[in-house]
């Protein structure tokens, strides 16, 4: 899989706990360790390139979920149809690909 | 959450109730090994990537006896809950120090529009709270015997 594919989406998958971490907490979670995890945070997102992850950062900003799921070709930020030709290299993980209509970026399950 | 709507973020294929594990490690790769299996999940390695960062926040051993390790990923689709059980406790640096035997994994992904996530976390913690609950756990050999206890037929 792409380094940096991966390193994308340990980062949102990083940056929704720690905003839930404070309703996690409250349902008895016991959330410890949130400057480790901040520095985890900081790690992988060293092994991303600037321009990429300013753009991950402005997407998370406007969009909240700045790279979403992609099932039976349709986006899961806007539900819009992508082409069938990206999605067979999608599916590869090798290269990154941006849904045209929301601008988020994609990553396919199926 | 209702108890019908927890219920039906199991499924019979995620259940296990005589784990092979024997660490915290093995334990978060034996129940994820079933969501690859059932085509939940297609990347292991970034689920338990995201798994090991939660761990990393706080231990998800809530204590005694049990653990519900938890998370949202880019990589999922829904909201799905694995359950494994063991007659060894596990160490899982629980917060009470305790070894588990208990144990719910929660793989959520990262939009969730019908809002199931955290009121199945939480009504989990609710039913796992109860001492009477978690005794019948340790005993069950069957899904159904799982679902019986999780929907308050038993
Ligand atoms: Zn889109």
């Amino acid at each position: 899989m792409n380094k940096e594919l991966e390193a994308l989406i340990t980062l949102q998958d990083i940056d929704l706990m720690i905003e839930e971490s404070n309703e996690v907490e409250k349902l008895g979670f016991s959330i410890t360790g949130c400057s480790e995890l901040e520095k985890a945070r900081e790690e992988i997102a060293s092994r991303i390139k600037k321009p990429l992850l300013f753009r991950y950062e402005r997407l998370r900003a406007k969009l909240k979920r700045a790279i979403v799921p992609v099932k039976n070709d349709i986006c899961l930020g806007c539900f819009l149809r992508q082409p069938t030709s990206i999605g067979a290299k999608g599916r590869e993980e090798s290269e990154l690909f941006t849904c045209e209509n929301c601008g988020r970026m994609l990553y396919w399950l199926d | 959450m209702q108890n019908i709507e927890l219920v039906n973020l199991f499924n019979e294929n995620l259940f296990i109730a005589d784990l092979k594990a024997t660490s915290k490690e093995e334990v978060l790769g034996e129940l994820l090994d079933l969501f690859i299996k059932e085509k939940i999940i297609r990347n292991k390695q970034i689920v338990m990537e995201m798994l090991h960062q939660r761990e990393t926040l706080g231990s998800t051993g809530i204590g005694k006896g049990v653990a519900i390790p938890h998370g949202r990923t880019t990589a999922a689709i829904d909201v799905v809950i694995a359950f494994g059980k063991t007659d060894n406790g596990i160490d899982f640096n629980a917060i009470d120090g305790k070894p588990v035997n208990l144990f719910f994994m929660i793989i959520a992904p990262p939009n969730d529009d019908e809002n199931k996530y955290l009121p199945a976390l939480g009504s989990l913690v609710t039913i796992l709270k109860n001492d009477k609950n978690r005794k019948k756990l340790q005993q069950i050999t069957t899904y159904s015997e799982l679902i019986s206890i999780l929907s308050g037929e038993e």
